[in-house]
């Protein structure tokens, strides 16, 4: 993105003027004594560059790098506030381990040395890798380090392992790489600087935090139009040209319908559909019959078409062939065939996806959904940007230019966090594809290293061995029945039950049903449960309130359901209390750390990019990195790939891994200054000082690509040919959308009994897969609302990350804090007064699951049918180096405590299933139902309430008063005589 | 000169950054320490230079949500200065700058009744004024690198929503910018005349829809054209 | 505006200080014969100057950072809070001079201590003035950007000082001159006319509103959210509200004690009473004083969701 640098704001004129003024003060900063440095901002999971100006090992200054790629310069209220998180009084100091004879939450903890914290680990993991690896269930929070951590767990033998993005937006991720090899989330982006529609569907923050930021103000300065589709109306919405109060979970009803209008009306990029996706492939229409809906292949391995033009069946990945997108054919053996185009069509076409139809279910007025399709096809077709660039398909024939149909979009947890969301997702990008505006100007950019073909290759890890490494990762992109991490009765392989029969394609796992099912020993039990960076005790837990008395649930043995709990954090956050074992961790001023290219890196759409940590503070406390203590473990338990043929140790530490390990050759966690010498760039031989290369450069590496590999990159040969050498991909091959997915009709053939493979026997297994794995879009109601009653639970209740604050973590934080430290319920105005509730005033918020008590605040911006609140507010008393009684903890409130991490109880089998995309097993925060009561008089403050939990041993007390400086303040004297003598002005 | 900031209300989304970075550079700047008082307790209160509120515009279905950040205007009629007692409270007449000498300021309050904006703020610790400085640190600081001399506020703004230039200069940036956006004041009516100036939101672009050519009613009504894969 | 102690002590007791010894001096000097006293001179005039003093030490207690209280007088040029501390100070020496003289030459002191008096009583009047512009010179507070601040204070400062004077020439030399206490009827009847005055002419609703001060003058505006939660410096200082309720009973409960009580005191002619009736009315003009503070509505609340100063 062209955003100007910062240049001087004042003219010629001016800055002579303030050269002389500058002459005149004193010198404010002794910057002979200060120190700039350069690393990676983690306040939140953006990563921005940020340039650090310290002092005495203090402090003084943290700003964004203007010459950074993904913040430019700017940073956010978190970014700004980092010296708060360094000196927070919530930091921990020492290892801790509960104290023998007490009970977990009890907070009663003795600090232990590291030596000692490390053999007990040692001890307890090695004892279960040489017998059943996945006793050890590994899962990790919003942290940026999985290719480390996932590694990890694969060396160790465990499939119990995964991040957080089961609970998180894999429904953003499935939808996309499942579709067009990339995704919204962290994969991609809108064309900030040619788009001139862009659509936003269910974002308030988002991990492109600062980048969305910048992005926004480079269409409004374009005047490009911006419209948000949202229930609710703050931040990004605020800004919007139009504001769309859609009702929560019918996005894909909207999106079908403006796919109906677009269809109608013929408006679709035919010539994009044919080249670049399979809407021309031959389906197999064989109703009830093993085979049907998939790709008609005939003797060949590769999906048909019809030839227009040679007038027969040719393989549709063959260059210069004429396929037909529409119509009924009959294959050779007399099997009747479609083309998937057809099948589209007639699908959408249907009165069920008119506006008026879909209207009704949305709440978006019919006139809008029909006028924003034709708004979007005029752009898209009247208003096509072209880029001069001579490129090469993937076929390696020439083209003379980019062709941009200037519409994007971008959409995350509004569409995520429901049960719908896989389908909600994909029914968005068909509509982008419909118009052509995949990978062009103007549209959705993918960014490296995606796009990737369709879905990656890689497959869930199922088999496991004592002392044996997974043979591929634990997480993957199933395709078909096969894949899933099953037993040969169909029951789930793995804690969380990803890759069962009730979530089969949950390729980023479900961390949220991680404790819940090992405390039900359902599917089994585990001895060790490893957490890093995640608080499941209370904000990313479902049902937390259940949670914590399931943390501390006893076997009749009296010993603990999950036996031992390790967690890794740097704060006294409400999850350190509820562990046995606790590992403090360094703040991410004090440590190395790599946001790496084998994970979701810092790239922007035109150039490949990978960044760094280094500390900028010594730390004063007795703290080890995360990162270390996983080198550390991985030497100390012997995994292959840490030691050296006889044994030895193969890294010293983690710095010295991240330079030497070798996924493949000449491949590593950072892609930067590879070589020898440094000179290599993707790919290339270790570099001993790589680490230093990244120092001088600001601590990142940004690889822009040419003119001719920046766009149409699942088609362009001369791109492809860069991300295979640089191990993004396999092959060179076109990267084709799937707007009709054969393998999600395979699930369904398996549930409908007509697969050649495993099939569920439950019921309810089949009912799901027939109902949800559509191969096209589709929109149902989501799960919760299916099963409650509507009538009883009036209300859509969701969140809003607040744009100052990161989860539970900055509630510690002395300035973030004063911004909010309370969170409210916001409620439509009209539908607060019609149920009489009124402004400020306490409220019971109850769903099928459980209630709650907080406080009201009426506002306009509201869809009537939603209430919601910002995320993750509220606090346990001691936690974070809170005080007591703290708003966070007295008035605040989760809503998590209303969100049951299964589906409501009706006494089927379903209520032993995941409250969870059907798909995917993202889970459905958001598809929570509520009703709203007043509260009696005199019931005020929230509820429920907890004891307050315990200060570290040893910690000191928070401070009443603070005021942080780095240095004595240099203050400007006005003279005596100017006091004396000036007049009025 | 005339410095003072443009504030963009319709690209502002009220993220607080600017709140904070000022928060963060001036507490070990000139005026600094910002004390916090009770900052880990129930009521945590600290003097801020900046701070943002945030407005609905309007009754649905005609309303507008507006985030509007507020700083010193740096007035030019800034009753505020006339009314210090001590004098600690002056406006620079090189850059019109009004700054409060923390070394000569008694903490009696009068200023903050002064000003219309709310932008002072009285440091609970050190009993003295605190206010926006705009930056005299850091735009003035030679050894910063030149495009780095603005406030902090303005550099890390992520919506380029704050813009920091010379008024009295019209080929400024800030004066194009009032200039062509109908910069406002805020409550003209008191007569401060403040610097600082407000862009209200704009009008929302007009979009073109595409003028529907045929309305096919089934699949049958598409016929397949022939484009080469 | 909230209400804070020391600065209601400050201008009540100041207030009537200055009061009395203007109506002291006056009286004196115009030969006002039950003001030729020594004993009630130097008692009235012992009495406000204690009055003026506590007045000004409370008035220090207001200060957050009083070690730089003396820098107050630099501004003198512009500020109504300098002049006002350097007329404040100014007074004190010919208040003392001419206390001086009376004590060792009795009333009729004479030449140098008869200027001193007067210039004493000017600066009283001067004061007094200068603090009642440092609240009508704000802009920003609607209730006391008017010409009837100053009206306010000098009254009500003449009317309790008048009331005191009343009371110590009673107590003092026994029988209750006439001419004070109709004079301190007069000037009850005149500040309680100056108050109700200024009650209906804030009641008027005027100046500046939310629309103003945000910039969106067509529609309605509504705050979200102000950007804190715990209540900052600006909400503490500004954002005092008395309930509709409560202000009816409290402006009550002012006119009685400030007005009516006294004048209905008054109208005993006891000087026993009057004592009293002084006590009550400066007691009443404490609430006065909190009603004038409280009723005030400082334009920076607008921007914390008030919809009107
Ligand atoms: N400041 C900050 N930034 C963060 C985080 C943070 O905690 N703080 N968290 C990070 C993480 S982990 C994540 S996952 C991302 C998430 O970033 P976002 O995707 O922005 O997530 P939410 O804040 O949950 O916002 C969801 C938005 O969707 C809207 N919404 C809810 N339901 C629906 C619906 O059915 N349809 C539509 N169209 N909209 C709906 C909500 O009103 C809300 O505006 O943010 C990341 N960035
Ligand atoms: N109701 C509701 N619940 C939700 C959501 C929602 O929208 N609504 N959103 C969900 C989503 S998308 C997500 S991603 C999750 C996020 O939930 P979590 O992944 O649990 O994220 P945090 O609350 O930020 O907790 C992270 C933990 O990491 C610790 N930590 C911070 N910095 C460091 C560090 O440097 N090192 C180590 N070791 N630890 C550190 C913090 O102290 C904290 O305890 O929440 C989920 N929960
Ligand atoms: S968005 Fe803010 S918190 Fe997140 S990395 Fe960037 S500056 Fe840091
Ligand atoms: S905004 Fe307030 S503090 Fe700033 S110059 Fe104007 S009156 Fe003074
Ligand atoms: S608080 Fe300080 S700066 Fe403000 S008027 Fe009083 S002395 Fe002047
Ligand atoms: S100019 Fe400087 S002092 Fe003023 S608001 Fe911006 S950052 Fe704060
Ligand atoms: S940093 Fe910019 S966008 Fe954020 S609140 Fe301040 S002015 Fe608005
Ligand atoms: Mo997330």
């Amino acid at each position: 993105m062209s955003i100007t640098k910062p240049t001087s704001p004042l003219n010629e004129v001016s800055q002579i003027k303030a050269n002389v003024i500058a002459k005149d003060l004193p010198a404010f900063e002794e910057h002979a004594k200060q120190d700039i440095k350069y690393t990676t901002c983690y306040m939140c999971a953006c990563r921005c560059g940020i340039k650090v100006t310290v002092e005495d090992n203090k402090v003084r200054f943290i700003q964004g790098n203007p010459n950074h790629p993904i913040n430019k310069g700017v940073l956010c209220a978190k970014g700004n506030s980092g010296i708060m998180k360094q000196y927070s009084p919530a930091k921990l100091s020492s290892p801790l381990l509960r104290k023998p004879g007490t009970e977990r939450g009890a907070g009663e903890f003795e600090e232990i040395s590291w030596d000692q914290a490390l053999d007990m680990l040692e001890k307890r993991l090695k004892r279960i890798r040489e017998t059943d690896p996945k006793q050890l269930a590994y899962f990790t929070g919003r942290d940026q380090m999985q290719a480390l951590t996932g590694m990890w767990a694969s060396q160790f033998g465990t499939i119990n392992w995964a991040a957080h993005g089961g609970f998180c937006s894999v429904n953003m991720a499935a939808g996309g790489l499942y579709t067009m090899g990339h995704a919204f989330w962290e994969f991609g982006d809108p064309d900030w600087e040619n788009t001139k529609y862009f659509m936003m569907w269910g974002v308030a923050e988002d991990h492109s935090s600062n980048p969305i930021k910048l992005g926004l103000k480079r269409l409004k300065e374009r005047g490009a139009k911006f419209v948000s589709v949202n229930p609710v109306r703050t931040g990004y919405q605020a800004i919007a040209d139009e504001w769309v109060a859609i009702r929560p979970g019918t996005d894909g009803i909207l999106a079908l319908s403006m796919a109906h209008v677009l269809l109608k009306h013929q408006l679709v990029d035919e010539e994009f559909l044919i080249r670049y996706t399979n809407s021309a492939q031959l389906v197999v229409m064989t109703p009830g019959k093993v085979g049907d809906g998939l790709f008609y292949r005939g003797d060949s391995e590769v999906p048909q078409v019809w030839d227009q033009v040679k007038e027969a069946f040719v393989d549709s990945n063959l260059p210069d062939i004429t396929p037909a997108l529409f119509g009924e054919y009959t294959a050779p053996d007399g099997t009747p065939l479609k083309t998937a185009m057809s099948i589209l069509v007639e699908k959408y076409m249907d009165e069920q996806y008119s506006p008026e139809v879909a209207a009704k279910e949305c709440g978006v007025p019919a006139e809008d959904i029909e006028r924003m399709a034709l708004e979007m096809a005029h752009v898209a077709f009247k208003e096509t940007i072209t880029i001069d660039v001579e490129w090469t398909d993937w076929a390696g024939r020439k083209q003379d230019k980019f062709i941009g149909r200037p519409v994007s979009m971008h959409a995350m947890r509004g569409i995520s966090a429901h049960s719908n969301g896989f389908q909600t997702c994909r029914a968005i990008h068909m509509l982008q594809t419909l118009l052509g505006t995949i990978d062009c100007p103007g549209g959705h950019l993918a960014k490296p290293p995606f796009p990737k073909h369709v879905p990656p290759g890689i497959k869930p890890a199922k088999e496991m061995a004592p002392n044996t490494p997974l043979k591929s990762p634990p997480l993957g992109f199933p395709t078909c029945p096969e894949d899933l991490a099953i037993n040969e009765d169909g029951s789930p392989r793995r804690i969380d039950k990803a890759y069962s029969w009730d979530a089969p394609i949950s390729c980023h796992g479900l961390m949220h049903m991680v404790i819940s099912n090992a405390v039900k020993g359902d599917p089994y039990k585990i001895d060790t449960l490893m957490l890093f960076m995640a608080n499941m005790a209370w904000n990313s837990s479902m049902n937390t309130d259940q949670t914590i008395d399931m943390l501390c649930e006893k076997e009749d043995s009296g010993e603990y359901k999950i036996p031992f709990i390790v967690c890794s954090d740097a704060f006294n956050s409400e999850m350190v209390a509820y562990s046995d074992l606790v590992l403090p961790d360094t703040t991410y001023l004090e440590r190395y750390d790599t946001i790496s290219m084998l994970d979701r890196p810092i790239s922007e759409p035109h150039a490949a990019c990978d960044s760094v940590r280094i500390p900028v503070i010594k730390p004063d406390r007795n703290v080890m990195s995360w990162q270390e203590v996983m080198v550390e473990m991985a030497g100390r338990l012997g995994f292959p790939a840490f030691t050296k043929e006889g044994g030895e140790r193969k890294y010293d530490d983690y710095k010295d891994f991240i330079v030497n390990f070798e996924k493949e050759p000449g491949i590593g966690f950072l892609a930067g200054y590879r070589g020898k010498d440094g000179e290599k760039s993707l790919r290339g031989e270790p570099n001993p000082r790589q680490w230093e290369a990244y120092e001088e450069n600001e601590g990142f590496f940004e690889m822009h690509f040419d003119m001719n590999q920046r766009y149409m990159r699942h088609a362009n040969l001369d791109y492809l040919k860069l991300a295979k050498e640089a191990a993004w991909i396999g092959n060179t091959n076109q990267i084709v959308i799937e707007l009709y997915s054969e393998k999600l009709q395979k699930f369904r053939l398996a549930g409908q009994g007509l697969y050649d493979g495993p099939m569920p026997t439950e019921e309810h297994h089949k009912e799901r897969l027939v109902k949800y794995f559509d191969p096209l879009p589709i929109y149902y109601m989501p799960l919760e609302e299916q099963r409650i009653d509507r009538d009883e639970y009036p209300y859509h209740a969701v969140n809003q990350r607040p744009m100052f604050m990161y989860h539970s973590w900055d509630s510690q934080n002395a300035w973030l804090r004063q911004i909010m430290s309370q969170n409210y319920l916001f409620m439509n105005r009209v539908a607060a007064e019609r149920d009489g509730i009124k402004d400020l005033s306490w409220v019971w918020v109850e769903s099928h699951n459980g209630k709650i008590r907080c406080q009201v605040k009426l506002m306009e911006g509201t869809n009537e049918q939603t209430v919601w609140t910002w995320n993750a507010i509220a606090k346990r008393g001691g936690a974070w180096g809170l005080d007591g009684d703290v708003k966070e903890n007295k008035d605040g409130f989760l809503m998590n405590h209303l969100i049951s991490e299964l589906l409501p109880q009706k006494g089927d089998k379903m209520d032993r299933v995941t409250n969870s995309d059907p798909v995917t097993g993202q889970a459905a925060w958001y598809d929570l139902r509520v009703k709203i009561t007043p509260a009696a008089p005199g019931e005020t403050g929230s509820w429920p309430s907890y004891s307050d939990l315990k200060a570290q041993p040893n910690a000191e007390p928070s401070p009443k008063m603070l005021s942080y400086s780095s240095h004595k303040n240099v203050n400007l004297l006005r003279s005596l005589s100017d006091i004396l003598t000036r007049g009025n002005k | 000169m005339k410095l003072g900031l443009v504030i963009d209300l319709d690209t502002c989304v009220g993220c607080h950054g600017c709140a904070t970075a000022c928060k963060q550079w001036n507490t070990s700047g000139t005026i600094g320490p910002l004390a916090d008082k009770d900052p880990y307790g129930r009521e945590p209160v600290g003097s801020w230079l900046n701070r943002i509120r945030s407005y609905e515009v309007d009754d649905t279905p005609n309303s507008k949500t507006v985030h509007m950040p507020m700083s010193c205007m740096h007035c030019e009629d800034a009753d505020c200065v006339t009314v210090c007692p001590t004098g600690a409270s002056y406006k620079r007449l090189e850059d019109g700058i009004v700054l409060v000498d923390q070394d000569k300021c008694m903490g009696c309050n009068l200023c903050s009744w002064a000003c219309p904006y709310g932008a002072r703020e009285l440091d609970p610790e050190q009993g003295t004024m605190k206010k926006c400085t705009l930056c005299v640190d850091r735009i003035y600081d030679e050894k910063l690198p030149e495009a780095e001399r603005q406030p902090a506020c303005v550099l890390t703004c992520p919506t380029k929503s704050r813009v920091f230039g010379d008024f009295d200069d019209p080929d400024s940036e800030v004066s194009k910018l009032v200039r062509g956006r109908a910069g406002k004041q805020l409550m003209p009516e008191l007569g401060y005349n403040p610097v600082n100036t407000y862009l209200p939101p704009r009008n929302k672009p007009v979009q073109d829809q595409i003028d529907p050519a045929s309305l096919k009613d089934t699949v049958k009504g598409w016929v397949n054209k022939i484009i080469a894969r | 505006m909230h209400p804070a102690f020391s600065v209601l002590f400050f201008t009540v007791l100041s207030g009537a200080g200055y009061g009395l010894m203007i109506l002291l001096v006056i009286g004196h000097l115009t030969g006002l014969s039950q003001l030729q006293d020594g004993g009630v001179l130097l008692t009235a005039g012992i009495l406000s100057f204690i009055l003026i003093a506590i007045g000004l030490l409370c008035s220090m207690g207001h200060l957050a950072n009083p070690k730089n209280a003396w820098r107050a007088f630099n501004r003198f040029k512009t500020s109504w809070l300098s002049r006002e501390g350097v007329f404040a100070i100014a007074f004190f020496p010919f208040a003392l001079i001419y206390l001086g003289g009376i004590w060792s030459n009795g009333a009729d002191a004479g030449g140098i201590f008869t200027l001193a008096g007067i210039i004493a009583a000017v600066l009283a009047i001067v004061t007094l003035f200068c603090t009642s512009m440092i609240y009508a010179s704000l802009k920003t507070i609607r209730q006391w950007n008017t010409s009837l601040t100053p009206v306010n204070y000098i009254s009500l400062g003449l009317m309790s000082g008048s009331l005191l004077l009343a009371a110590i020439q009673g107590s003092v030399s026994g029988g209750l001159s006439t001419v004070l206490y109709q004079l301190a009827l007069a000037l009850v009847v005149l500040g309680a006319i100056a108050k109700i005055i200024y009650l209906f002419w804030i009641g008027k609703p005027a100046g500046s509103t939310i629309n103003t001060a945000t910039g969106f003058t067509q529609a309605s505006v509504r705050l979200l959210d102000q950007g804190h939660t715990s209540n900052g410096f600006l909400n503490n200082e500004f954002g005092y509200t008395v309930e509709a309720n409560k202000l009816v009973m409290l402006r009550l409960l002012m006119l009685a004690m400030a007005f009516i009580v006294p004048f209905l005191l008054l109208l005993t002619a006891n000087s026993n009473l009057i004592v009293f009736a002084a006590i009550i009315a400066i007691a009443g003009l404490l609430v006065e004083r909190w009603l004038f503070f409280a009723e005030a509505r400082h334009v920076v609340r607008l921007f914390h969701g008030d919809q009107q100063t």
